[in-house]
């Protein structure tokens, strides 16, 4: 049966088309539009997890649920959707995040029409950014998942939020030129004219050019995953929007940059992985360390939070750049343990926020007396955060470590040093997470907090159900990691061969093995564009 | 019957675990009208039901071969990560030591914790601290125990914390979290290591491996320091030894079990890893040198504190040194008695440490005294709890010290001489203790002071008996030595160790307003004692001031270079922006002369190079 049901398109259009509708809506006690805009979610959600159920093969590592129609023929723009093991599990983490992002949007917020509105077109974006199959397509559904961020932070943040959404814009913006910029040189390049995935992946480029992609492309994704030096905006963005946003900020837009990382540079360009993989280690560990560091020195939650999110994304670059099965499928399962583990970080750091009205430490204090259940979600959420086994986020980094340490396209200097100092990481890892705990809810209770006329409830059967949707997947997972693995490593198996060919290919050739390492920073275009990024 | 319940010996660590998630209803406060007792009830019944079934399984296990279940946790390409548990009487025997101490620490629970509000929580993080304990008693898989020894790190943590609001668990807790957790992650590299050149966890394929396996003396060395690290963390051993004497302040029952069986499980996993220590020779000189250290400096240490919880804790410290000394030495039953031994009557010393701390509300022993007339349970079980401890009569802790004694004799008379000045430490010390609190004349907080109730005293005196019973024990299990093959110089030697060091703390003037010495270095040396040898402040000014000056430089760095350049780039674009625009002035005059002269000034470059 060729004329397969369109699952991807609905489950893609579904938010966006739901979304249109939200201003003629009667919203006379403000509900109706949250529970409008609700209930869209939800059904998406159900309908991505049936559509999967019914139609996804977990044993073929092939594109799925393939949908191609001609969109705008003279470009060449196809509106072409398909997922395979590294989207899917990403497609249904959004879902999931989006949707409990916008029933912790509190029922009293400003503009819920605004609001609604801009939160379904997020939705449609990311599951189109995480289900394209062109390259145009791919680049118009990030693009779009710019712009409703940016109207978010910027009515619904704090008080530095203007300045925090325009650096959003200003670098994200700034990113995807370069996304645009490859994507177009790729199409171009040799006889025929194509923005499809597969056809752009079958082309035979020349050594340079795909040195010259990879770094822009490097440079599009660095700064949405984020790497140093390109992550500063994330701070500012995660520490000035509002929960709910800041829950899909690092819930789901950050992993949007692995995603692409994976997708892009390392199935599309092999060769150039090839060279840029240990550039990829040294930043993944400076992500690591220097983000544990600059974490412990923050004092307001959420940028601590944020940090934090930086130093878990660096084990994402060392799951890619290890040329194995183990640490690749180890970068999948980080992306999406961190997705719900920050999700329901920045959603309690909200809820604190919303009794103490302040998120620099010093203020809060003494909360666990109040707060008892908000003392003990933040517990669990803040120990999965620095992997303690048996939940997800020490299956994946476990898997990464291992991963690495397999690998045998590194010398074992190269490994050991990589592996120590990301053990330095972990070992930081509970000292910001631990003191973050202790200033927040140890000892007695901070006077001024009281004074200054602040309720402290207890968390609401709300906001226990959204932390415990979020927290019950990351113990599942932790305890047997196969049930999120198994769906998707035939995929990332078959990638990781595929580069590792391309590893035994380079390495058949004249150039000595050992010069790899030290020669690869010499490449003269990778330092030189990402200056650029920065000055740009 | 037996044999299934022998298969099924994976279920003694689930019966605590299961224990803790029953009392969710209670904990979360779903259920108030019972109050939170029904939970403890709960939790008792789970332990008393996997102590049952592992005293069967331990029967049963006697007559049969060793035999390990596996569980195929996660398989990728070429890695088998998996849960491997072993059934023989020794892991076996382990795991009802955890549970039997558990059980009495938890009826003893009953009666300390009676006034507490967070009962039902408290019960709950016993039954996950006596899963995790059990579990690792089992496991057969290098991986497991490691997973084990960290949720052992976070049931400290949580232990230690329960009292969240008190000023010095505030740091205590965390302190206890972070001191773990370093010996934890570099376990874990030693761990990634091993999965990497041995292919296997299991202790088994472990053990095979090891026996042919060639490294390279660089690589065996770090591998060997990484494995021991871990269990420096859990069994308080110099340089990781610091959260245990901050740990005092959690409540008594979780320090009957942390003081007893938990610091045993680090060394149980070390011995579990001896095979593969042997590999490199420099790793197990550390283990002892460790050993030694801590050994020492405890005992000493242990001299100046003034709270009664502290200055056991560090003989805690002491006793564990010297099991590290005798894996460090390959002497592996000496370290199973020793930690056997010690287990049971540090346990009975903690009970009796209870009692006091219930009934005076005071940790501070200057502010004790005379108690023996008015708590003579809470007495007896001192008085025999250090009798199992110290070498003198013929108890626990006696013949295994004796085992050590034989065992280093005649190849290593120096560890003898360690053995025998930590014996003689510990008795001055838990003597000093004695007089201080239970002779004498009673003070403010000891006059009114009355025997505890059943709950607390129950344990005590059952543990007594088990003290005692110890030697019944060994000789049961034939592990103390014939009468005629008994070196009895080594046995004069210890008991004269145990007795001078009696006579010492008895001897010694013990000023009750714990008046400071006016000879400066006698003040000195107290203070060098009561406060660690300063190895906290030591800490404090190279470790943690490290961190903190690397946090604050790279966090200034973040904000100042490379976020810097970011905002310089913005303001330049809009100072730019912003001058230029007064250059627009509607004039175009003014727009004709630009044009001119920057033709011109591109006309004089162009020609430039031409002159």
């Amino acid at each position: 049966m060729s004329t397969q049901f369109p699952w991807l398109t609905i489950v893609t259009l579904l938010p966006l088309v739901a979304s249109l509708l939200i201003p003629v809506l009667p919203n006379k006690y403000g509900k109706t539009v949250r529970w409008y805009a609700l209930a869209v979610g939800f059904i998406d959600f159900a309908l991505i997890v049936y559509a999967f159920w019914q139609n996804y093969d977990f044993h073929t590592s092939d594109l799925q649920l393939t949908e191609t129609y001609s969109w705008v023929p003279q470009l060449g723009l196809n509106w072409s959707l398909a997922v395979d093991g590294i989207s899917m599990p990403l497609v249904v983490l959004t879902g999931l995040v989006t949707t409990l992002a916008m029933f912790a949007a509190q029922s009293g917020i400003q503009k819920p029409r605004l609001f609604y509105f801009l939160m379904l077109a997020m939705y449609s974006a990311q599951i189109g950014v995480f289900c394209a199959q062109d390259m145009l397509l791919f680049f118009l559904m990030w693009e779009l998942e710019l712009i409703p961020v940016y109207i978010l932070i910027s009515i619904w943040g704090g008080q530095k939020r203007l300045y925090a959404a325009t650096k959003f814009i200003l670098y994200t913006a700034v990113g995807s030129i370069f996304i645009l910029v490859a994507a177009l040189a790729m199409a171009f390049y040799g006889g025929n004219v194509t923005f499809d995935m597969q056809q752009l992946a079958l082309k035979d480029y020349s050594l340079t050019f795909e040195l010259l992609v990879y770094a822009a492309l490097l440079i599009a994704y660095g700064v949405k995953l984020p790497i140093f030096p390109l992550h500063t905006w994330l701070p500012d963005a995660h520490g000035e929007a509002s929960a709910p946003v800041s829950m899909i900020l690092a819930g789901v837009l950050l992993k949007m940059g692995g995603y692409a990382l994976i997708r892009m540079n390392l199935e599309l360009l092999p060769d150039a992985h090839f060279y840029f993989a240990p550039i990829l280690a040294i930043l993944g560990i400076v992500n690591i360390v220097y983000g544990a560091l600059v974490s412990f020195a923050q004092r307001n939650l959420k940028r601590r939070l944020a940090y934090s999110s930086i130093s878990h994304m660096g084990f994402v670059l060392l799951g890619i750049a290890s040329y194995t099965d183990l640490g690749l499928s180890g970068a999948v399962l980080q992306m999406v343990s961190h997705g719900l583990i920050a999700a329901a970080l920045f959603f309690l750091s909200g809820v604190t926020y919303d009794r103490t009205h302040t998120l620099i430490l010093e203020k809060m204090g003494g909360l666990a007396k109040a707060m008892p259940t908000v003392f003990a979600l933040f517990t669990i959420a803040a120990m999965a955060s620095l992997a303690l086994p048996g939940m997800s986020g020490f299956a994946s980094e476990l898997m990464v470590f291992l991963g690495l340490a397999n690998s045998d396209s590194y010398t074992s200097t190269f490994k050991v040093v990589i592996v120590l100092l990301s053990a330095v990481g972990v070992i930081l890892t509970p000292i910001y997470l631990l003191s973050m705990l202790r200033e927040m809810f140890y000892g007695q209770q901070n006077p001024e907090l009281i004074e200054s006329g602040n309720a402290l409830w207890d968390a609401r059967p709300r906001e226990v159900f959204i932390t415990a949707c979020l927290l019950v997947p990351v113990i599942g997972i932790g305890l047997y990691p196969k049930l999120l693995t198994h769906t998707y490593d035939v995929k990332t198996l078959q990638v990781a061969e595929r580069a590792q060919a391309v590893v035994t290919a380079i390495a058949h050739q004249p150039m000595p093995s050992s010069a790899r390492i030290s020669a690869a920073p010499h490449l003269p275009k990778a330092p030189a564009s990402e200056l650029l990024g920065i000055v740009k | 019957m037996q044999e299934f319940l022998l298969q099924a010996s994976w279920w003694i660590p689930c019966y605590g675990l299961i224990g803790a998630v029953l009392t969710l209803p209670w904990l979360t406060g779903y259920i108030r009208r019972t109050g939170p007792r029904p939970a403890a009830y709960i939790n008792l019944v789970m332990t008393v039901v996997a102590l049952i079934h592992g005293a069967i399984a331990f029967q049963a296990s006697l007559h049969l071969d060793p035999q390990p279940i596996v569980l195929h946790w996660f398989k990728a390409a070429d890695l088998d990560l998996s849960f491997m548990i072993d059934i023989s009487p020794v892991s076996l025997g382990a795991a009802e030591l955890v549970t039997g101490m558990s059980i009495l620490a938890q009826i003893f629970a009953l009666g300390y914790m009676e006034k507490d509000w967070g009962l039902a929580r408290f019960f709950a993080l016993m039954g996950f601290f006596e899963g995790a304990m059990s579990g690792l008693a089992l496991s057969d898989s290098l991986f497991l125990s490691y997973a084990l020894l960290e949720i052992l790190t976070l049931s400290t943590y949580l232990l230690v914390g329960f009292w969240y609001a008190q000023p010095l668990v505030v740091t205590a807790a965390r302190d206890a979290f972070l001191t773990k957790r370093v010996g934890d992650v570099l376990l874990l590299m030693g761990v990634v290591a091993l999965a990497t050149i041995a292919g296997t966890l299991n202790f088994p394929d472990l053990y095979e491996w090891a026996e042919t396996a060639t490294l390279s003396p660089t690589v065996s060395t770090l591998l060997g320091l990484a494995l021991i690290a871990g269990p420096t963390g859990k069994c308080a051993q110099f340089p990781l030894h610091l959260w245990l004497d901050e740990a005092m302040e959690g409540p008594n029952p979780a320090s009957i079990l942390r003081n007893s069986v938990v610091v045993g499980c680090g060394a149980y996993i070390l011995i579990k890893l001896q095979p593969i220590l042997i590999l490199s020779p420099v790793a197990s000189i550390a283990i002892v040198v460790l050993g030694t250290m801590t050994a020492i400096g405890a005992s000493l240490v242990a001299l100046a504190q003034i709270d009664i919880k502290r200055t056991l804790s560090h003989s805690t410290s002491a006793y564990l040194g010297l099991v590290f000394i005798s894996i460090g030495m390959q002497w592996t039953n000496f370290a199973l008695l020793l930690l056997f031994a010690h287990a049971i009557a540090k346990a009975l010393q903690f009970m009796s440490v209870g009692s006091i701390i219930i009934t005076s509300s005071t940790q501070d022993i200057t502010e004790m005294g005379g108690l023996w007339s008015r708590m003579p349970a809470t007495t007896t079980a001192y008085v025999v709890g250090s009798a199992g401890l110290v070498g003198l009569l013929p108890l626990g802790g006696f013949w295994a010290l004796r085992e050590g004694v034989n065992a280093f004799w005649y190849d290593n008379p120096w560890l003898v001489a360690v053995l025998l000045l930590v014996n003689l430490l510990t008795a001055v010390n838990l003597t000093r203790v004695f007089r201080l609190v239970f002779l004498g004349s009673p003070h403010a907080k000891t006059r009114r002071a009355p025997e505890v109730g059943w709950a607390m005293a129950v344990p005590m005196v059952s543990l007594i008996v088990l003290t005692l019973l110890v030697p019944a024990m060994l000789q049961h299990l034939y592990l103390l030595p014939d009468w005629a093959y008994l070196n009895q110089t080594a046995v004069l030697l210890l008991a004269l160790s145990g007795l001078i060091g009696c006579v010492i703390g008895a001897s010694i003037r013990l000023t009750r307003v714990w008046s400071r010495p006016i000879q400066a270095p006698l003040k000195f040396l107290q203070d060098l004692l009561a406060y660690d040898f300063y190895v906290e402040q030591l800490y404090r000014v190279s470790v943690v001031w490290g961190v903190n000056v690397l946090s604050k430089a790279s966090a200034w760095f973040d904000r100042y270079v490379v976020d810097g350049i970011v905002n310089f780039v913005g303001l330049a674009s809009i100072l730019s922006g912003e001058s230029l625009k007064y250059s627009i002035s509607g004039q175009s005059q003014i727009y004709v002369l630009t044009i001119l002269l920057g033709i011109s000034l591109l006309g004089i470059l162009l020609i430039y190079p031409m002159w």
